[in-house]
């Protein structure tokens, strides 16, 4: 058996074989072979190879493969649970926002409306132990409350058992003013600026 | 699922179609589908048995192929797609082969014995094949070198390219190539006596 000396075609044999040609290589394939016998012989000797090599094979329990192998792990289900959406994780915090800002509303009405005298004093007067840093000092007039604010002018005026309609013109101005000290962060926003520029391009800021 | 029957997988007419295939199936079995498992083995396992054969595995075949395909799936992350999955999986099988006989001779020389037991099975074989050109050109392959015959096999058997030849078996696509043509000359020569 000769070997063809168009090494280009007889090398393209086997993907003839394996029908791996795209139409045009297989058209002029096609065409070398029917006029070359070498060729031919060698196509023959391909198909008997490539069933020869098939039937040697031994079978094999493909269900004794699949046993072993390995189950995967849904990734879309694991990256659902590792990576938990931000919006989630902003909801629990404006959660914890609400929450603190209720139990802080709630703790300076029940001081100054349903709470005894005796609790609002001592919110009072222990407002100037804080730290000057965190919340200002205190201004004066919360010390004439607390003179004002005794058990006895409690019971006088009726602050123990009232709430805030109850209260006069003075003691709704003392207690307005004790919420006005306890804010804890001042105000820090600038004012606004307008900026005028006249037709010298001359710039005259307003509003300072 | 049965065994895998000779003729399926053969490699014929394989193509991008094939290789698309099998990458969705790899899609559908990391998303927790298991069957996508089942069916890329019975794609491939014909395939694998082939060339486990090609490259002296006779005794072992069964778990020389499950070995491949466990290894493949714990490591199919690392499977990019370059080449086909099934030019990966040969690279694979044929690693754990050469494992394996390095651990085998460490343990003893059993050449000659294994020898033995090679003629006992194509001999056997001889019996259920009747046809005598079959029977030559088995004989034809065995008498090749080992590269020659695993080269023979992807190309022939498998209709691998050279290039996927060249990644299979870890050579160049010109020394797969050479190997080929020396593998069908001797084969030629063999059957012309």
């Amino acid at each position: 058996m000769n070997d063809c000396q168009n090494a280009e075609m007889r090398d393209q044999l086997p993907d003839l074989l394996h029908e791996r040609l795209d139409a045009l290589a297989r058209v002029a394939l096609m065409a070398h072979v029917d006029g070359c016998m070498d060729c031919r012989d060698e196509l023959a000797l391909l198909r008997v190879a490539h069933g020869t090599l098939i039937k040697a094979t031994p079978r094999v329990d493909m269900n004794f493969i699949v046993e072993a192998l390995p189950t995967a792990a849904p990734r879309a289900r694991t990256l659902s649970i590792s990576r938990r959406p931000i919006w989630a994780d902003w909801r629990a915090a404006a959660a914890g926002v609400l929450l603190v800002a209720g139990a802080s509303s709630y703790t300076l009405l029940g001081r100054h409306g349903g709470a005894s005298v005796q609790a609002a004093s001592e919110t009072v007067s222990a407002a100037p132990a804080r730290s000057a840093s965190a919340v200002p000092a205190p201004a004066p007039q919360p010390e004439t409350v607390v003179a004002e604010s005794s058990p006895e002018a409690g019971e006088s005026t009726g602050l123990g058992t009232s709430r805030l309609g109850d209260l006069d013109e003075k003691q709704l101005k003392a207690l307005l003013t004790e919420i006005d000290q306890l804010q804890p962060t001042p105000i820090t926003e600038p004012d606004p600026v307008t900026i005028r520029v006249d037709s010298k391009g001359t710039t005259t800021p307003e509003g300072l | 699922m049965t065994d895998a029957p000779h003729g399926s997988g053969s490699g014929g007419g394989r193509g991008r179609g094939d290789d698309q295939r099998d990458l969705e199936l790899i899609a559908q079995w990391k998303a927790g589908d298991q069957r996508a498992a089942s069916a890329l083995v019975e794609r491939h396992t014909a395939a694998l048995a082939r060339f486990a054969v090609a490259s002296g595995e006779r005794n072992e075949v069964d778990e020389l192929v499950q070995d491949t395909f466990v290894r493949a799936f714990n490591s199919l992350d690392g499977f990019r797609g370059d080449s086909s999955f099934r030019t990966w999986l040969f690279t694979i099988e044929r690693r754990l082969l050469l494992d394996r006989r390095r651990a085998e001779k460490r343990r003893r020389d059993r050449l000659e014995i294994q020898e033995d037991d090679a003629a006992t099975e194509y001999d056997s074989l001889d019996s259920v094949v009747a046809d005598e050109t079959e029977r030559r050109m088995r004989e034809a392959v065995k008498q090749l070198s080992p590269t020659q015959r695993e080269v023979f096999t992807l190309r022939v058997a498998e209709g691998l390219s050279y290039k996927e030849i060249a990644s299979a078996v870890g050579t160049t696509e010109g020394a797969a190539r050479v190997h080929y043509h020396n593998a069908m000359r001797a084969v030629k020569e063999f059957l012309d006596e």
